[in-house]
């Protein structure tokens, strides 16, 4: 009697520890939470100069059915040398990534970010239009 | 039996342990002054730049019943500069937070590495100021300083400050820069020129000061010569003047020491040793006063770090340069 007990003591322990360690919210390769939310935009945009000061010379224009972020930016800017700032729609992530400071010089070829939506199943590319006052 | 015992003297000696470990310490009343006795700290916060004073606060006391102070001397690792001095006024900080003076001897005498101040009213206590003024021979090397004082019971006490790192940094300030006049600036030189000063030293001129009221966005600018035309608008720079200096405009870096006293911040050695200036542009347009540039020359021999004192509108401007030798 003493042995069974003993041995369904012992499932119940295995059955606690696995349902215990078991995550209650998935997450995505960057740690972060993957929610239900299908938002997938971008809702501002500000580009900083190296002294981390707006270089733009008028409001960034978003459009978010042709997915373009249009940005005029003050004479003599070193594109080179900026940090831009994206406002995303809640729970969304940008790819790739911004870590630091950008080279957006090339105006031919503008960059192109793309806006990953909270349930991670929708993806938006902006392309980003610079040009100078 | 045996074992109980023991048990229950391990739990005895525990519990005396427990009891010591929580003791409080009793504060003990210092004893006063009995001796001559000293104290000093130093006054000046920041780096340590060659031209500039190391300020010192140097207190003193005897007891009344053993005699009087007698003089007072430092004795500095390095010899100060002209303009080292030890303070022959006593001060002391009144209820409004203002140090006041009391004058206590003869103006201090500096003879190589030692400062000497000569009391000349009897005292047998005294707080006073030590200037040494950073010298050349110190760039890069460690100073360090004996404090002492001489009662007339024939005591002596001293005490040791440093050793303190001097910057490599050189510091000029207050250059007044003005469009198409005083606009060749010189890094090297730590210098201003007009065209005419310039024109025999072009491999010398790092930058060009400029205004330019339109685009509004250009306003006052420091531009290299080898900058593309764009950004040196209407001037006609002298033959052979094309150096490169990388620029890297920075806001809100108002350097104490820059800034004539004003702000808390501190540029030094290893901001300028650890900038950024990889792919950054030869030219910087649209400054304003309290704004800073970081400055690489195209021989990479020097770095800078230059801050707008003032701008005019009519095309002037004064800035202040930190200078670092790579």
């Amino acid at each position: 009697m003493a042995k069974y007990f003993k041995i369904a003591l012992s499932i119940l322990m295995i059955s606690a520890i696995i349902i215990s360690c078991k995550k209650d919210s998935p997450v995505d390769e960057d740690g972060l939470l993957i929610t239900f939310r299908q938002e997938c935009f971008v809702s501002n945009f500000e580009l900083l100069g190296a002294d981390f000061v707006s270089v733009r010379s008028k409001t960034a224009v978003i459009d978010t059915v042709a997915q373009t972020i249009d940005v005029e930016v003050l004479f003599g800017t070193d594109l080179k040398n900026v940090y831009p700032q994206f406002t995303l729609a809640t729970d969304c992530k940008l790819d790739p990534k911004i870590t630091g400071k950008t080279d957006l010089s090339n105006l031919a070829n503008p960059k192109v970010y793309t806006v990953v939506s909270g349930n991670r199943k929708i993806r938006k590319a902006y392309k980003l239009n610079i040009k100078y006052q | 039996m045996q074992n109980k015992n023991i048990q229950f003297s391990f739990l005895v000696i525990m519990m005396l342990a427990s009891l010591l470990a929580c003791k409080k310490e009793e504060y003990i009343i210092p004893d006063p002054v009995s001796q001559l006795t000293n104290d000093c700290i130093k006054r000046t916060i920041g780096p340590s730049i060659v031209s500039l004073p190391l300020e010192f606060a140097y207190a003193m006391a005897i007891p009344k019943s053993s005699g009087k102070l007698v003089s007072a001397q430092v004795e500095a690792s390095i010899a100060g500069a002209t303009g080292t001095y030890l303070e022959h006024r006593s001060f002391f900080t009144n209820a409004s937070g203002v140090d006041v003076p009391v004058l206590v001897g003869s103006p201090s005498v500096t003879v190589d590495k030692t400062t000497k101040m000569t009391y000349s009213i009897d005292t047998n206590a005294a707080t006073l100021r030590y200037y040494y003024v950073i010298p050349e021979g110190a760039r890069g090397q460690s100073v360090s300083f004996t404090f002492s004082v001489t009662s007339s019971d024939g005591k002596t006490a001293s005490y040791k400050m440093g050793p303190y790192t001097v910057s490599k940094m050189s510091i000029k300030r207050n250059l007044a820069v003005s469009n198409g006049v005083n606009a060749f600036i010189s890094i090297e030189d730590m210098a201003v020129y007009n065209a005419a000063a310039a024109a025999p030293i072009p491999g010398k001129i790092d930058l060009v000061y400029l205004f330019r009221a339109s685009p509004t966005t250009f306003a006052h600018a420091l531009v290299s010569p080898g900058a593309d035309a764009a950004y040196l608008p209407g001037v006609v720079l002298p033959s052979g003047m094309n150096r490169s200096t990388k620029l890297r405009k920075v806001f809100n870096l108002q350097d104490r020491n820059l800034a004539n006293l004003q702000f808390g911040i501190y540029v030094d050695d290893i901001d300028l040793k650890n900038v950024d200036m990889v792919d950054m542009p030869n030219y910087a347009i649209g400054l304003r006063a309290e704004a800073g540039v970081w400055v690489e020359t195209a021989d990479k021999k020097y770095r800078a770090y230059i801050f707008v004192n003032s701008i005019t509108p009519t095309g002037t401007a004064v800035i202040s340069m930190l200078r670092y030798t790579l």
